[in-house]
């Protein structure tokens, strides 16, 4: 069990919405302010987002040891991982924390679920859902509890709008509409559009613009 | 508080028992197959009401009722002489049993959560506090048969119902993952827990009062079925 908790952010959202590629763009911008992540990555089958993530993040990029990457099936249940029985996910929290005390923030990326997903309060911090502009302009306005009570509403592939017809103007009315006072972030994880700005949503609002411990610790 | 109603009375002990033995009780159960998901992907998906019967049935003669329900009802002795370096030995007995790495992992994992869990409204009980201390202090791992007698324990429970709460939890687990992964239908599902309860029932009364130098496991068959899905590239549960 832990003795300190350090920040988690829980991020969820539907099967291919940008959740892992959201995670590899924010954990090199967090990096470079000096913050040290590590991540657990349900998926309802396989561990190959971590996998991936692992290789791309820590072997690759050198940005974390790449035992900060850890996958963790969720039995077909995302949701349930997450909000009903955390226990799985917090114990493997609790894990990291002692083994890696100094971590910044710690991400828990959901398995692809629905758009009622939330995170229990007791295993995240701070809860990111992601949508995507493919699935058409109507996802702000069709609401769901991962939608309306997220800290921070992502919309992801703003890049395709055009192609399937999408009109971001209404994604953007609807979603203010809907969050009211809680923000959101048109995001193209592919190019990086609006990924700083997620960034410091996450640096603001979880971490209270709290300096990286390694700088503390010098 | 109880309730007399004719020759039977209730009492919020009876609810204790109904609230533990829920599969909404947060422990991550749900996620466990204990191999049966590499056994369906063995036998190409092809795997029938019986296969799933004689499975479960295995684990409760071979392996739940003489390992985990005898370690239930060696905690409660532990509980009842204030014998806390016993407590602490069955811990230990039952972490290295378990043969799989991520069989030992679930079950810790699973132990702490629950007792946690538990500690959260029910913060005085002794013997609760010091296996929380010892397993913060690295000196006991938390496994879940252990962890779960102390809670039924804390929660008023017996010890015999306990055997039965733990033995029941693990059928619903495994049915739960055999209709997840489409082998059985609901009607089927509750038809094998009912046709079970003998089963249940008897490997209880064979088990709950082993001693713990009579306590055994054999079922090398299905040890080998989890270290198969230990290794499985792409699954859908931790066990």
């Amino acid at each position: 069990m832990s003795l300190s908790r350090i920040p988690r952010i829980g991020i969820g959202g539907p099967v291919g919405s940008g959740k892992t590629m959201l995670i590899e763009q924010i954990v090199p911008i967090l990096k470079n302010k000096g913050y040290d992540v590590g991540i657990i990555s349900n998926d309802v089958v396989s561990k190959e987002d971590a996998e991936r993530m692992r290789k791309n993040l820590a072997t690759e990029k050198g940005l974390m040891s790449e035992d900060l990457v850890i996958g963790i099936a969720t039995g077909g249940c995302p949701h349930t991982a997450v909000r009903e029985d955390p226990s799985i996910n917090i114990s493997v929290v609790e894990e990291m924390e002692i083994k890696h005390p100094n971590l910044d923030l710690i991400i828990i990326e959901s398995g692809g679920d629905n758009i009622t997903t939330t995170f229990s309060p007791a295993l995240a911090d701070y809860f990111i859902y992601i949508i995507d502009v493919s699935s058409g302009d109507k996802y702000p306005r069709k609401r769901g509890l991962g939608i309306e009570t997220c800290d921070l509403l992502v919309i992801n592939k703003i890049d395709i709008a055009p192609y399937i017809g999408a009109d971001l103007g209404i994604m953007e009315r609807d979603a203010k509409h809907i969050r009211q006072d809680k923000p959101f972030v048109f995001v193209n994880s592919k190019t990086g559009q609006g990924v700083t700005e997620t960034t410091n949503y996450i640096v603001r609002d979880l971490l209270f613009n709290a300096l990286p411990k390694s700088k503390i610790n010098i | 508080m109880s309730i007399k109603m004719g020759d039977n009375s209730i009492s919020i002990d009876d609810v204790s028992f109904l609230q533990l033995s829920d599969s909404f009780f947060p422990t991550g159960l749900y996620a466990t197959s204990n191999g049966l998901e590499l056994l369906f992907y063995s036998k190409n998906k092809k795997l029938t009401y019986a296969d799933i019967f004689d499975f479960i049935t295995a684990y409760l003669i071979q392996q739940i009722g003489p390992t985990d329900c005898s370690i239930i009802g060696n905690v409660y002795d532990c509980i009842q002489k204030n014998d806390c370096l016993k407590l602490l030995e069955l811990d230990s007995m039952y972490y290295y049993m378990r043969l799989i790495e991520e069989t030992r992992s679930a079950s810790t994992r699973s132990g702490i959560q629950l007792l946690r869990c538990i500690s959260s409204f029910i913060d005085d009980n002794e013997i609760v506090n010091f296996y929380l201390q010892n397993i913060k202090d690295g000196c006991a791992k938390g496994v879940y048969p252990v962890s779960f007698a102390l809670s039924c324990n804390a929660m008023n429970i017996k010890k015999e119902r306990s055997g039965l709460m733990l033995m029941y939890g693990f059928t619903i687990s495994i049915v739960g993952a055999a209709l997840r992964l489409g082998i059985l239908q609901h009607y089927d599902g509750q038809r094998i827990i009912h046709e079970i309860k003998p089963v249940i029932l008897s490997n209880v009364i064979k088990n709950i009062n082993r001693s713990s130098s009579n306590i055994w496991q054999f079922i090398p068959q299905l040890d080998i079925i989890q270290i198969h899905h230990e290794q499985m590239d792409s699954k859908m549960f931790i066990t």
